[in-house]
């Protein structure tokens, strides 16, 4: 406990946040289609640019392909396929972000990754139930909205 | 401390495991030979003395005494060395209550392999045994027999009776090794014991030796430290091999080869009062002992031998090992056919790097084969199946089982042993015929038969689970399949085939009762699912009255397959050689459009569909003119077609890797992919499987 937080007041300098206690998480945003999306921390397990994909025949098509990791396998999906955005004409940085959910190894295709932020861990509830793999939104310091993802939806398919 | 305990756990469990195992075929073909021999004996009486002594080490009280009790029984027979006389009943109980023992046994292993407690309540077993050796006791033995059980009941209680009077025990034997161990090494009546256990292993179990209750009394590590612990041999024969054993033993500070004093009074008691009795007594004995000696050296040599040319390694290592020669297979791949050489005329080199693919092929079929064990071990569990079963249903039935020594990996061998119970447990409930009537009536043998079968065939094995029983009535599958809404098209469409087929869709069986064995309409979903997560196929066979057979088709190795790299657009996949019949360049003109505008070719007399791949996953390419790629002709099982590709890169090995889980759920393994690999320059191959293939195709189209 006395650990995490000397660890977490670390932190606060770094990334210029006042706040630190429980029941704050620590999430990574990034930009889809010009939305603010994050993911807490605990789930990424690093970000790569420009992976290799080999694309997988006869899936659906947010599922982009699969990545050789470093001898690991890892499927990609799109998060703009997945929120239902058009598909992102610029191809020329692919931006992944390596996610453990679980037991499960998945990249996620963004446009841009943005930081690491606090967050409070009791978010708003989104108001439309539609938002399938939304857990939860709420205000960023900059006045800016953050959707937080939810990773057990994202690899659980629906 | 902790390592060592676990490997000491670790160690005991695959022994026990093991005997265990070993029991139970014992039983079962003594079971079925309707009587134990003297070897049978001999080796289960061995089998219950080990795992009660390292039980016992490993403080599993229940165990051991169990064990200890069994060994007891069995010691019995010993001294008959026979069970024949047995009447039928009788002989039926004591099947049934080793059986019931070997089970509890296999339970309680079990329970300490997943580190939780193991039942101290056993006294119903040793009750039970206890009842039956009363009553084997009371009823089967013979005069002779219980005057020599009686006998050795002396034997056990004079040495104790006199002990308390003075600290050696009076004895017969001619010979006494008197072992001290080493000062304060602890646990002295362990100790002993292990002595007393790698003697026996040496010589047989034909010495006695003092204080009796080592093993289970920790208070005779008092005496052994103040007197030494004793044992008392018969033969001069056997010294020598003894003392090799107490040598090879741990801790031993001293020991000493001595006569008995007291045998020469003994001799001369003999012989002033009754000569002629004595050497009576005296040869039957010897010729007893003599031939248990016999049969004890044979097993004991046998032993040891096996445990010379085996060890047990753990699976993970060879994982690992398994692993390493996959990354070692890229590897060389990579060096060889590094973009760097190209151009480049390297005699020396190539030479080299064609003696480094014949040693890493080398390398890769060892360390195949040290994965592959024989599937009899799993075999030989379904004779406990069909004899239980056949038992409570109340049904004749003959396990015949072919090929088991077929060897296929060890991690294929785990998860087959999960579907062949089911299906062996299928075939018993609902395929072989309730009543012998029917049997009778049929024209078939009164005594049913379910055969298991294994053989290779390539780069499969194909395991069959075949019962001469009612077969599967398609309508009555079909009504069923009806009512649980588990039909996809219209009923009349559905061919033979197909309609045995929905015996392996989930939530379907047919059995209207659900019975202690089978019908809770899991069981051959499952077995579809865990045959084809090891990249297997299940098909049934019936003809109604006749019998069904149940195929399974896996395999040999999940591992490594040789490929064959070809390239459509961008995309690189690989298809099993296995797979590959011929490949061919054709012209416009050989193709045939039918009907409905897909293309066919004519192949040695017989039409085969053309597939393009490219079409069907999509990918853009800019050879679609017939002419301008390659046909590749592909067979799998009973389906064959030709592929339409742009070109080949190559022939490789390639080491497969599993999909990621998270793909499974798109049903990719009905769109014709296998797997994937990686490949040299580190980009993914996607590995084909022919036989999805040829369904995604129809089902595109």
């Amino acid at each position: 406990m006395n650990m995490s937080n000397n660890f977490s007041e670390i932190m606060d300098e770094d990334f210029m946040v006042t706040e630190a206690d429980d029941n704050v998480n620590k999430y990574l945003t990034f930009i889809s289609a010009e939305l603010t999306y994050g993911i807490p921390i605990e789930n990424v397990v690093e970000i790569i640019t420009n992976p290799s994909i080999t694309p997988l025949p006869m899936v659906p098509t947010f599922v982009k392909g699969i990545i050789n990791l470093r001898g690991q396998i890892v499927p990609i999906i799109d998060i703009r396929e997945i929120m239902n955005k058009p598909v992102c004409e610029d191809t020329s940085i692919l931006c992944v972000i390596i996610l453990e959910i679980g037991s499960i190894s998945i990249g996620i295709l963004v446009d841009t990754v943005l930081q690491v932020i606090n967050a409070p861990n009791k978010m708003s509830e989104p108001p439309s139930k539609n938002l399938d793999f939304i857990s939860g939104m709420t205000n960023l310091s900059d006045g800016s909205i953050m959707f937080c993802l939810d990773c057990d939806a994202l690899v659980s398919n629906k | 401390m902790n390592n060592g305990m676990d490997s000491m756990i670790d160690m005991y469990l695959f022994e026990t495991n093991s005997l265990l195992e070993q029991l139970e075929n014992i039983m079962l073909e003594a079971e079925k030979a309707k009587a134990f021999s003297s070897e049978d004996i001999d080796e289960i009486f061995r089998i219950m003395h080990t795992i009660k002594g390292s039980s016992a080490m490993m403080e599993f009280d229940s165990i051991s005494k169990i064990a200890h009790r069994v060994e007891d029984l069995f010691f019995i027979f010993r001294q008959n060395n026979t069970t024949n006389t047995f009447s039928e009943p009788m002989r039926k109980e004591l099947f049934d209550l080793i059986l019931k023992t070997n089970d509890f046994m296999c339970t309680e292993v079990a329970k300490i392999e997943q580190n939780e407690p193991i039942t101290d309540n056993i006294d119903n077993f040793i009750t039970d045994i206890n009842t039956f050796i009363e009553k084997l006791n009371s009823n089967e033995a013979s005069p002779a027999e219980s005057a020599v059980v009686s006998k050795t009941d002396d034997k056990h209680n004079v040495p104790q009776n006199e002990a308390s009077l003075q600290s050696i025990p009076a004895t017969t034997s001619p010979y006494i090794i008197k072992i001290l161990f080493d000062d304060g090494c602890g646990m002295e009546h362990l100790r002993a014991f292990m002595v007393k256990s790698s003697v026996a292993e040496a010589i047989g179990n034909i010495f006695k030796f003092y204080p009796e209750d080592v093993e289970t009394n920790a208070e005779t590590c008092n005496y052994i430290i103040d007197n030494g612990f004793f044992i008392f041999l018969d033969d001069e024969n056997l010294v020598d091999s003894t003392v090799a054993a107490i040598k090879n033993s741990l801790n031993i500070a001293s020991f000493e080869v001595m006569l008995n004093p007291a045998l020469e009074n003994t001799q001369k008691k003999g012989n002033e009062s009754d000569a002629p009795s004595k050497e009576k007594a005296g040869s039957s004995v010897a010729t007893s002992k003599s031939k248990a000696n016999k049969g004890n050296n044979g097993s004991a040599a046998s032993h040891q031998q096996t445990k010379q040319s085996i060890i047990s390694v753990n699976l993970s290592k060879l994982d690992k090992l398994m692993a390493i020669v996959g990354e070692i297979v890229i590897t060389e791949s990579m060096v060889t056919s590094s973009p760097d050489l190209k151009g480049l005329k390297l005699d020396n080199f190539t030479k080299s790097a064609r003696q480094l693919r014949k040693l890493t092929d080398e390398l890769q079929d060892i360390a195949m084969s040290m994965r592959m064990v024989p599937i009899s071990g799993v075999f030989n569990k379904m004779n406990r199946i069909v004899r239980d079963m056949g038992q409570s249903l109340n049904k004749d039935v003959r396990l015949t089982i072919i090929g088991e020594n077929t060897e296929l990996d060890k991690t294929i061998v785990d998860s087959i042993n999960d579907p062949l119970i089911h299906i062996v447990r299928n075939s018993m409930d609902h395929g072989i015929e309730a009543r012998v009537e029917d049997r009778i009536a049929a024209g078939k043998d009164p005594q049913g038969e379910v055969i298991l079968e294994a053989k290779h065939t390539g780069s499969d094995i194909i395991i069959t689970i075949s019962d001469d029983g009612a077969g599967v009535d398609t309508e009555k599958v079909m009504e069923k399949a009806k009512r649980n809404g588990i039909l996809t098209k219209p009923e009349s469409e559905y061919t033979k085939k197909e309609a045995l087929s929905l015996l392996l869709a989930a939530g379907f069986s047919t059995n209207e009762a659900v019975t202690e064995y089978s019908g809770r309409g899991v069981g051959m979903d499952v077995v579809k699912q865990n045959i084809e997560k090891v990249g297997g196929i299940v098909s049934i066979d019936s003809e109604l009255g006749e019998g069904t057979c149940i195929t399974l088709k896996i395999p040999l190795t999940l591992a490594i397959v040789d490929g064959m790299e070809i390239a459509v657009g961008k995309s690189t996949f690989t298809m099993p050689i296995t797979n590959i019949r011929q490949s061919f360049k054709c012209e416009r003109e050989d193709v045939i459009l039918d009907s409905l505008g897909n293309e066919i070719i004519e192949r040695m007399g017989n039409y085969y569909s053309i597939i393009r791949l490219h079409s069907l996953y999509n990918i853009e390419t800019e050879i679609t003119d017939i002419e301008d790629g390659i046909l590749v002709w592909v067979e799998a099982s009973d389906k064959s077609y030709c592929l339409f590709v742009d070109s080949f890169i190559g022939e490789q090995q390639v080491v497969v890797k599993p999909l990621p889980t998270y793909l499974n759920s798109f049903n990719i393994k009905n769109s014709g992919v296998a797997g994937c690999t990686i490949l040299g320059d580190g980009n993914i191959s996607i590995i084909l499987d022919a036989l999805s293939l040829h369904t995604a195709f129809m089902n595109s189209l």
